[in-house]
């Protein structure tokens, strides 16, 4: 390891017990690693009872079933938006100037400078969120899963030049990348998932690569290796099911960490454009009208909030119940 | 023990903000309460975004020349409402009787900010620094008019032929051609003088904090992106202003602005979209449109651009001018005024706006909206309801939000049985496709250097002129266009220009669309503040009310 | 020492490369949106041998691998060109917003130390406690909150509502206008930015606390009759602050990247604010010039945090190989 792992290594150590971990990797502006616990140090047990004792915690974990209530509610919600949500409220369309109106039965939520209902809009922002969270995601779990394995698996050069890849990768400020890449790209959707996607690979290359580097050296792999196996089914068979763990728990938090970082672009107005709603650009709209329509900045700050929330709860419970955590 | 860290650390909580507070009043309060006078002093804290630039050899856009015109007077100056010309650095002025000859004599003993005496020869200092090709200057075409500016521009002369320093308080103009409005060319803030030696002893310090002759001078260098801070010039020639000075805050975001000014700390911003009826409702507005007060802050006045519809006038579909007349009279600008703009431009009833001299309200006959006027001159042309009237392309640059307009525009004619087709393009590539004659309806805003008519007509109507993008070409009128300018009597003149305008709105030479307002409030301590049609706000005369 | 030095400077090299070559892939002609020269030349007409001689002035008909030749050794020179829309050189735009970036992030950094840091300790001693449950739970909160809707809500609250309700008496600058900015006007976007570091600060600290305070030399310490303060301040403080000072390094050197966010929150003139307003006008000589001394920037301020993390901690085997 280079002298940065060891000192990721250090800050990760001190982490511990229940919830003190947020591993959840867009602050700000950037990312500070992932700040993510025991990288190297997943209990090697049999994978069936891994799985199955991590269940029984997880259902121990209240916050952790909260978190995951609440995001069961609101993909339900994203899902659904299209069949009740123009029954109940006024479509949202453009209906003149000058309308802003205060929370009432008829719009919870209020209504926008254009005469939108609120609360419909923050119901339709979850679908672009939660849309970059997965997909964005996916993305980079693909592309780090595949270098994280090449790297960890066969090291030497391969190694050297993936994780020196990396490092480049981190050397840039995260919310400037991103940008710059968006500025490439140009604004939208679409390019939202590419740019956090490809700004996501180190990270999980990294944890990835570790795993496998603690789980390559057991006997078992070694036995399987003596009987003639194959790569990709040492690969598949005996070291995915250990090493997979921290990528779980690390996935999960990093969607949180994506519905972030759209919602930061679409306030910058290079994310999701107008008049598509996203809470990001929700919020842009609303800076002006702060004062005298506090409602439009609450909610939708609020759902990014809340949604977040439960990606980092839930990240948090199955790291316990994973028993992805130091030994100290 | 951990009962007192808890205490430890709740008292620090407190300490910091209880600091951080006084420290928010006194430096936003601080300015005020040294002056004791409730309508003397005071600063005028006025949003801005970052200046191009505040020296005046390249002053151009509306933010640089915002604080030029408080460092720096030119010969002349414009009165805040009316745009009428009023005497400024020169007390007096003439020309000879075919306006290619101007005399201006300065006011005496009027100093730089530096203490340096203003002169004849800071003025032709000036000129020539503005036209000097190595300057760069983007506004060197204010002085294209004057003879030898050719010279200048291409290199072969270093001094402009046609300024002559008679004496010290007299300065001669020679021009290519008569141009009677050229009193209001030289009230152009960037034609303002400079102090030769200060420029020459630190060029580049000069363009960080110019030495002017205004009402104000720079308290301090520029500082970029953060503020520009200007004080009263107390030796200045005029009436010195009854405010202590001006804090331009430059501010990157409009929004912010806002913020700011509900939070009480800036005292002129622009008010943000789907708010102004709100701002109306809530801060009250002014009776003029331009003049502010507390309980009338709000200016909605309208201002000295023009947005308006280019017709290729020859292209053989649109040739004849009752076609044009039909087109014209399709368009409901109303409509388009409330959907687009939520109110904030004017339905435009001819191509000059008002707060421009000689403004005339329905210059054009045909810049209304009426239906059955409209198919009754598209059948006077041989298309009843547009039978066998092509479908016509209806362009625009895109990403500036001109595709809502003209998708309006596009259905109101279809009302009278034309049918459009919408076509965007980027700016640079849209003029280019302008120029080359490739369209048949397009759009394009103009806007006035100098509050004169001859601005609007002018480049617009002559033939071959480059800004000619519609066209036209009507001998009668190129030949009134050069009399007009060298008509020395102002009636005579606005006159003549009156029928200039009569005869190419008759022809529907453009279909004028609408006239940009301002949307810009002041602060309840704002007393007669003035935001003039040219979008500058006058800070000789506000007052501010710092009896708090 | 020096070797290690010298290791970590040697290691810098090839990821500055990097660094430059994905910036450099990124600025080729027709990849960004718009036609370069045209946005050189701005709205002037542009002429065949206008653009033939801007082309090349710029370099711009050489081969790609000639024009990353003249981008790098032009940038060695401190070169990094002239601002589209402004009439400036990029080095003194970046020049007049970094002191601006530097003061907010100091200022952020004391936030999560003080905060962070007493919120960590308070929790770590009074385990379980109400103290421990509310660190606990707003540190969850905080790492979930976008920053710029924690920044409007500040706004909000200190500045606007704050002001109405004392009549004007106590309020907070709300944005980063001012002549100059101060410290009053630092308070909100240094609160906002440091928020989520904070939450992180505290987590480390609270855990570093618990392991100090179960290690055996406490507990004898503790045994001995030491008060508890004591045993806080003397032993278990001196051990926990390691891993929390390392995390306020790595931190220092983000913050110093400035803050997008943040900063376009509070229209504070930093360097990020800057790259990210270059970006919407398509300034592309100030985003690559300014992300490139960013990350240059970033870089460095993480080299000095390792080298002074070496020479204060001496456990730290600054020579050794790899492990």
């Amino acid at each position: 390891m280079t002298r940065e792992d060891k000192k990721l290594h250090d800050v990760q150590s001190g982490m511990e017990g229940p919830r003190d971990a947020g591993g959840h990797p867009t602050k700000d502006e950037r990312v500070v690693g992932p700040i993510l616990p025991g990288a190297g140090e997943v209990a090697a047990r049999p994978a069936r009872t891994l799985w199955g004792d991590a269940f029984t915690r997880l259902r121990k974990n209240k916050l952790a079933i909260i978190g995951l209530v609440w995001v069961t509610i609101v993909i339900a919600l994203a899902l659904s938006a299209d069949l009740w949500v123009p029954r109940f409220f006024a479509e949202p369309t453009f209906t003149g100037f000058g309308s802003l109106e205060a929370p009432s039965a008829q719009h919870p939520f209020g209504t926008d400078r254009i005469g939108r209902d609120v609360f419909s809009r923050v119901v339709y922002g979850s679908r672009p969120s939660l849309s970059v969270g997965v997909l964005a995601v996916s993305i980079s779990l693909a592309l780090g899963l595949i270098l994280g394995a090449l790297s960890g698996y066969y090291g030497g050069v391969l190694d050297a030049f993936i994780m020196r890849t990396a490092d480049v990768f981190f050397a840039f400020p995260y919310m400037l990348f991103t940008i710059a890449l968006l500025a490439v790209l140009g604004p939208g959707l679409q390019n939202v998932f590419i740019a956090i996607g490809i700004l996501g690979w180190p990270s999980i290359a990294r944890v990835f690569r570790s795993s496998i580097l603690s789980v390559k050296e057991n006997e078992y792999v070694d036995a399987a290796r003596a009987m003639g196996a194959s790569d990709l089914r040492i690969m598949f068979r005996h070291i995915m099911p250990n090493a997979i763990a921290p990528i779980i728990v690390y996935g999960t938090m990093s969607i949180g960490g994506a519905i972030i970082t759209e919602a930061a672009l679409s306030y910058l107005g290079m994310g999701v454009q107008a008049p598509t709603p996203s809470w990001g650009s929700m919020l842009s709209e609303a800076k002006a009208l702060m004062i005298p329509a506090p409602w439009l900045t609450i909610w939708p700050g609020f759902a990014i909030l809340t949604t977040v929330l439960a990606f980092v709860l839930m990240g948090d419970g199955m790291r316990d119940a994973l028993d992805v955590k130091m030994k100290d | 023990m951990s009962e007192r860290i808890r205490k430890g650390f709740a008292i620090l909580l407190v300490a910091a903000l209880a600091v951080a507070m006084m420290a928010g009043c006194t430096t936003t309060e601080g300015d005020g309460e040294t002056e004791s006078d409730a309508t003397k002093g005071g600063t005028f804290n006025f949003y801005i975004s970052e200046p191009a630039f505040i020296d005046p050899v390249n002053l151009q856009e509306s933010e640089g020349t915002q604080v030029g015109q408080a460092v720096f007077d030119s010969l002349v100056a414009f009165d805040p409402i009316t745009s009428e010309v009023i005497p400024a650095a020169a007390e007096s002025w003439e020309s000879n009787d075919d306006a290619t000859v101007w005399t201006f004599t300065l006011v005496e003993g009027a100093k730089f900010h530096d203490g340096s005496e203003v002169t004849a020869e800071s003025f032709k200092y000036a000129w020539e620094r503005i036209c000097n090709p190595e300057n760069e200057s983007e506004v060197a075409y204010h002085l294209g008019v004057v003879m030898g500016y050719d010279e200048m521009q291409d290199g072969t002369a270093t001094e402009l032929e046609g300024v002559k320093v008679i004496d010290d308080y007299t300065l001669e103009v020679t021009l290519n051609y008569g141009f009677a409005d050229f009193e209001y060319v030289v009230g152009h803030p960037a034609l303002a003088p400079v102090p030769q030696e200060a420029v020459e002893a630190d060029p580049d310090g000069f363009s960080e904090m110019p030495i002017g002759n205004g009402p104000f001078k720079m308290a301090e260098p520029w500082a970029h992106d953060q503020y520009v801070k200007v004080v009263r010039f107390d030796d200045y020639y005029g009436t010195t202003s009854n405010i202590d000075g001006v804090d331009f805050k430059i501010l990157a975001d409009q929004d912010a602005a806002w913020l700011e000014f509900e939070a009480g700390n800036l005292d002129f911003v622009p008010i943000p979209s789907g708010q102004i009826q709100t701002a109306v409702a809530t801060y009250g507005e002014s009776s003029d449109g331009y003049t502010v007060n507390p309980g009338k802050q709000v200016s909605l006045g309208a201002e000295q651009a023009i947005y308006y519809l280019l017709i290729n006038n020859e292209d053989p579909a649109l040739a004849d001018p009752d076609v044009r007349a039909a087109l014209s009279l399709a368009i409901d600008r109303q409509d388009i005024c409330d959907k687009v703009f939520e109110g904030t431009r004017t339905p435009a009833t001819g191509i000059v706006p008002p707060g421009i001299v000689g403004h005339k309200p329905d210059a054009f006959e045909y810049a209304k909206y009426d239906v059955e006027a409209a198919k009754a001159k598209l059948a006077d042309a041989g298309f009843p309801n547009g039978e066998g009237f092509p479908t016509i392309s209806l362009e625009y640059n895109s990403g500036s939000g001109h595709e809502d307009i003209l998708a309006l525009v596009q259905e109101d004619l279809k009302a009278i049985g034309v049918n459009g087709e919408l076509v965007g393009s980027e700016w640079a590539q849209y003029l280019d496709k302008l120029g080359a004659k490739d369209y048949q309806v397009g759009r394009l805003g103009w806007i006035a250097d100098y509050p004169i008519m001859d601005n609007f007509l002018y480049p617009l109507f002559l033939t071959g002129s480059t800004d000619n993008y519609s066209f036209y070409t009507n001998p009668e009128v190129d030949e009134m266009l050069d009399e007009a300018r060298t008509t020395v009597d102002d009636d005579d003149r606005v006159a003549l220009y009156q029928d200039i305008e009569k005869i190419v709105g008759d022809a529907s030479a453009v279909i004028p669309m609408f006239y940009y307002r301002h949307t810009r409030v002041a602060s309840d301590r704002v007393i007669d503040g003035i935001y003039s049609p040219n979008g500058l706000f006058t800070f000789d005369t506000v007052e501010l009310d710092i009896a708090e | 020492m020096f070797k290690y030095v010298m290791r970590r400077i040697l290691q810098m090299i090839p990821v500055f490369l990097g660094v430059t070559l994905i910036l450099f892939v990124l600025r080729i002609p027709g990849l960004l949106p718009g036609d370069p020269i045209q946005l050189i030349v701005g709205e002037k007409t542009l002429t065949p041998a206008l653009r033939a001689q801007i082309e090349e002035k710029n370099h711009l008909n050489e081969p790609a691998y000639v024009q990353y030749g003249y981008y790098v050794s032009n940038l060695l020179q401190g070169d990094l060109g002239e601002s589209y829309q402004k009439s400036r050189s990029v080095t003194s735009i970046l020049a007049d917003k970094f002191p601006n970036t530097i003061r907010l992030a100091v200022a952020a950094i004391l936030v999560e130390i003080v905060v962070g840091l007493l919120a960590g300790i308070i929790s770590a001693v009074k385990q379980y406690s109400f103290w421990d449950v509310l660190v606990t739970l707003s540190t969850s909160i905080l790492v979930s909150v976008p920053v710029f809707w924690l920044g409007m809500l500040l706004q909000m609250l200190f500045g606007i509502k704050l002001k109405q309700w004392t009549g004007g008496a106590l309020f907070l600058p709300i944005t980063g206008m001012g002549t100059p900015p101060d410290i009053a006007h630092l308070i909100l976007p240094a609160v906002t930015l440091a928020s989520v570091s904070t939450a992180y600060v505290a987590r480390i600290m609270r855990s570093q606390m618990l392991e100090a305070l179960g290690q055996d030399y406490i507990r004898t310490a503790m045994a001995k009759g030491l008060t508890e303060r004591a045993v806080v301040f003397k032993h278990a403080l001196k051990n926990a602050m390691i891993p929390v000072v390392t995390f306020i390094g790595i931190d220092l050197g983000a913050l110093m990247g400035g803050a997008i966010l943040t900063e376009s929150v509070f229209s504070w003139p930093g360097v990020g604010r800057e790259i990210y307003l270059a970006v919407l006008q398509r300034d592309w000589p100030v985003v690559m010039g300014g992300v490139v001394i960013v990350v240059l920037i970033v870089m460095v301020v993480n080299l000095l945090v390792d080298i002074s993390y070496a020479l204060l901690d001496p456990r730290i085997r600054y020579g050794g190989a790899a492990e």
